[in-house]
């Protein structure tokens, strides 16, 4: 049997990385594997909920549905049949800090994923109606209900986050948005935020896969080049925010659940610095995995945490402190105060007690190995790119991260806990109401 | 405008091709690899005949406690050492339970995979199964489980599911089990099935880059120290239909949505219409372009995702749909679900439909195949339903090739309408009436 060690990476990117510019500021992104037919077309618009004005909240996410609805040359609902008749698969998403679309393809196919990007990214507006924004914002409502409404503990981040931001702050509101504002959303508003946020000097553009960088180049000039830029872009609202909260929040919720859970949280570090690479491997020895504190302690220790409902993470925004979640669920028998308890003193142990070797190298062998699944599909690689491209300004700046992880040190990560102090801990717990049956 | 009108054509086709297979016999088992030349990445699964199937009577979930158990320690180390063992090397135990076969596996960087299934192995074979030990994990799962059931769905699930394999048979309760049947496992009952399941050597599947993997030294590492022969599987179930459809309501007082379950049984897996009838589901409800999505959410807006597909195992089939709608619209989004059920077994697929359906299906073989979590899943498929090497390059070109007329023919054939269970999980006091006004079918109250 072998027995080397968990190998360092020099490099968390090992496959090529060309970048272009067109004239009018798109960013184009090409890293070329030649190992199966496969193409992804990845498109970062650098807009989220954070750009959303009060009222408007939930408009981003809805315009990310819209983008589905046709454009021009491309009839409603013929996006997903083009996509899905030529074997791809594509998605989209919106979060606070940025709304990314992608569809991986066989090869042979990447024309058409160009042109269905290049068309909407230009040619929206003019195909937009009354009825398609009525019937998606129906869509986005019933997600809302399925996702967060109608689901034990499902509203947690949505009142995470006020807690946690200051009204004001771009992430003060959830990227779903409120029902009010999406019932008064307006069509010239919709078709305002896309002539206002959907430019090419505001994307980055990135292929990866069975493809070659000049290839991709010309093709991007062909189907992207004479989109006009936009000048007026107005800068994102300013998410700065000085230090840590001064003073403990508490909320607590009485609803239909089946058993009390707390979720501790903080402002960190924006994604991307050291800071917050110190949270990330913090939050892989805390909670990830049996051999993490939480579960050691709570779980098998204490005993007083369902095994299954522990975690502990960082969400990865980059344009303000970005938060670190830590939640348990108690077994039966286990009341709420006795939870947020354990779970409180295990996260003020990271502050007192200096992580072992052991517990370093567990969390950043876990941390290596996500990674690596991350960057083992064409997709993922090209989202990635795509991410460090738009929020860095430069795709190559991938490959630092995962270095940067596995140098993280036990110095480090008690650096990182002693900010965490109960004193700007948000503390979100949630009870059964007692007319449920249990 | 600025943009290019002409939408473009595809470009030269270029050769799909599924990794190439080695398989070798070592200590009592079988090795099945796919090699991934340059993956970073690679994924071992030891993969037991020990499925749900093997529960006894009563005692549904014995396998999902045991899958939970071998976390637990082993005979050599106990549960916090072996959780730093293998959680140092970056790996985590992916254990699953379906109706067929038992799996637990590992991914990690390819150097690390002889010491992760060396503790894969240790795992699986010896686990301590410290009678304390089980018993807690039981109870973890009967909470674990009313978590799960306190969401819409499980108890949606679970009517249909009694519904068309009846109270009797194995399949007629839920996969992993209820809070009920997994309070009443025994400790002896999990120490019974690993004795009897999980000391076979079963098959290791392993993807990823073969040209740094030495497959007889994992292969020794996983069938150590085991023994016995493959047991001969049992034959298909057979499709029984009912005569006519019923609506049963599961009550959940103040639902905002009523989750929508429909369905009847259908063939095995073996079926020679499999790959029709994948298309029929996937024109039916299997695509975002699919009718049901099509009419239920892009035009109707009642869902946020609807979708049909036909399960099958190597014992029997079942067709079902599935969704939430928002409980307002319960009853006339049941209404059109089974009016476009009936539509396409009446007047089947058309070609532009299909077109849609078969590149989508081909296409997704190349496009979903790219990790070796993905390909051990598409080797575990070969293993388990005794299918040859080369056949997703055969599968590939069946969907490429099937016919309007074929497809259409399987969707009268195996798509009834008339004899759907229709399940409603939602606020009863507010939907009954519009669901007995609805006339589908009789309405009974189930009690989950």
């Amino acid at each position: 049997m072998s027995a080397q060690p968990a190998p360092v990476a020099e490099t968390g990117y090992p496959w090529p990385i060309e970048t272009a510019r067109l004239d009018n500021g798109l960013r184009v992104v090409v890293s070329e594997d030649h190992t199966a037919p496969v193409v992804c077309v990845n498109l970062w618009y650098d807009v989220g909920s954070r750009h959303e004005p009060a009222g408007q909240t939930g408009f981003a996410h809805l315009f990310e549905h819209l983008m589905f609805e046709g454009s021009v040359h491309v009839a409603k609902t013929e996006h997903m049949r083009l996509i899905q008749g030529s074997g791809g698969s594509l998605n989209a998403t919106t979060n606070p800090d940025r709304t990314n679309y992608f569809e991986t393809l066989p090869v042979e196919h990447l024309e058409l994923g160009l042109w269905l990007e290049a068309d909407r990214m230009g040619g929206l507006v003019p195909a937009l109606t009354q009825e398609t924004l009525d019937n998606q914002r129906e869509v986005v409502k019933n997600e809302r209900r399925q996702r967060y409404d109608n689901v034990p503990y499902g509203d947690a981040w949505l009142r995470l986050l006020p807690l946690l931001y200051p009204p004001g702050h771009p992430y003060h509101h959830a990227t779903i948005g409120s029902m009010e504002d999406l019932n008064a959303a307006s069509l010239d508003t919709f078709k305002a935020f896309h002539q206002q946020y959907y430019a090419p000097n505001n994307a980055v553009l990135t292929v990866a896969g069975d493809v070659t960088p000049a290839e991709v180049f010309a093709l991007a000039e062909k189907y992207f080049g004479a989109l006009e830029s936009v000048s007026d872009i107005p800068p994102a609202p300013r998410g700065h925010i000085t230090g840590a909260a001064t003073e403990p929040v508490h909320e607590t919720v009485t609803g239909k659940v089946p058993a009390p859970r707390v979720y501790l949280s903080h402002r960190t570090h924006p994604f991307g610095t050291a800071g917050y690479d110190a949270i990330t491997v913090l939050a892989t020895v805390l909670g990830s995995g049996r051999g993490s504190r939480l579960y050691q302690r709570l779980a098998d220790g204490a005993r007083i945490a369902q095994p299954d409902y522990i975690g502990a993470y960082g969400v990865d925004l980059a344009h303000a402190p970005a938060p670190l979640i830590v939640t348990a669920t108690a077994k039966d028998g286990v009341d709420a105060e006795q939870l947020a308890a354990g779970v409180a003193e295990v996260l003020d142990s990271m502050a007192t007690e200096p992580v072992t070797e052991a517990e370093l190298e567990r969390a950043k062998a876990l941390l290596t190995t996500s990674w690596w699944r991350q960057m083992s599909t064409v997709g993922g690689r090209a989202d990635t790119l795509s991410r460090y491209a738009t929020q860095f300004g430069d795709a190559t700046s991938a490959a630092y991260r995962l270095p940067q992880w596995q140098s993280v040190t036990a110095g480090d990560i008690l650096d990182a806990a002693r900010t965490l102090n109960p004193e700007s801990r948000v503390t979100l717990t949630y009870l059964p109401d007692e007319g449920t049956d249990q | 405008m600025s943009l290019v009108a002409t939408r473009p054509g595809p470009g030269d086709s270029r050769p799909y091709a599924f990794p190439d297979i080695q398989r070798v016999s070592v200590a009592g088992g079988e090795v099945v690899a796919a090699h991934m030349p340059g993956q970073y990445l690679a994924t071992a699964a030891l993969l037991l005949d020990a499925g749900g199937a093997r529960e006894s009577a009563g005692r549904e979930g014995t396998a999902t406690v045991l899958a939970k158990c071998l976390e637990e320690g082993t005979t050599t180390r106990d549960s916090a050492a072996f959780a730093l063992a293998l959680e140092g090397l970056g790996a985590e135990l992916s254990t699953s339970v379906d109706w067929d076969a038992f799996r637990v596996g590992v991914s990690v960087p390819v150097g690390l995979l002889p010491r992760a299934v060396a503790l894969l192995a240790e795992a699986t074979r010896t686990p301590r199964l410290d009678p304390a030990d089980v018993a807690r994990v039981r109870d973890d799962e009967v909470t674990a489980l009313r978590m799960d059931w306190a969401q819409p769905g499980p108890r949606a699930d679970a009517a249909l599911r009694m519904d068309l394999f009846g109270a009797a048979e194995r399949y007629g309760r839920p996969l992993h089990g209820d809070p009920t049947s997994v309070a009443a496992v025994t400790v002896e009952d999990v120490t019974a099935f690993h004795e009897s399941w999980l000391k076979r050597p079963g098959v290791l599947l392993v993807a990823g880059d073969l040209s740094r993997l030495d497959l007889a030294e994992l292969g020794a590492a996983a069938f150590a120290g085991t023994a016995g022969e493959p047991s001969a599987p049992a034959g298909p179930l057979g499709v029984p239909i009912a005569a006519g459809r019923r609506v049963l309501l599961v009550d959940r007082p103040g639902s905002v949505q009523s989750a929508l379950r429909l369905g009847h049984r259908a063939p095995e897996r073996s079926n020679p219409d499999y790959v029709a009838m994948t298309l029929v589901a996937t024109v039916l409800g299997g695509a975002f372009t699919s009718r049901l999505n099509h009419l239920i959410r892009e035009v109707k807006g009642y869902t946020y995702g609807i979708r049909a597909d036909f399960a099958m195992t190597r014992r029997f089939g079942r067709f079902g749909i599935s969704t939430s709608v928002q409980t307002a619209v319960t009853a006339p989004a049941l209404t059109d679900t089974v009016g476009e059920v009936t539509r396409t077994r009446l007047d089947g697929v058309t070609e532009e439909e299909l077109e849609v359906a078969r590149t989508w299906r081909a296409g997704q073989l190349t496009v979903d195949m790219q990790t070796p979590g993905s390909i051990a899943g598409a080797l575990a498929t070969l293993v388990v339903h005794g299918l040859p090497d080369d056949y997703y390059a055969t599968l590939r070109r069946s969907l490429l090739d099937a016919t309007v007329a074929e497809v259409s023919a399987a969707a009268a054939k195996h798509l009834h309408p008339e004899g759907l269970t229709v399940v409603v999980e939602g606020d009863a006091a507010v939907i009954r009436e519009e669901l007995v006004a609805g006339g589908l079918g009789e309405v009974v109250d189930a009690e989950v």
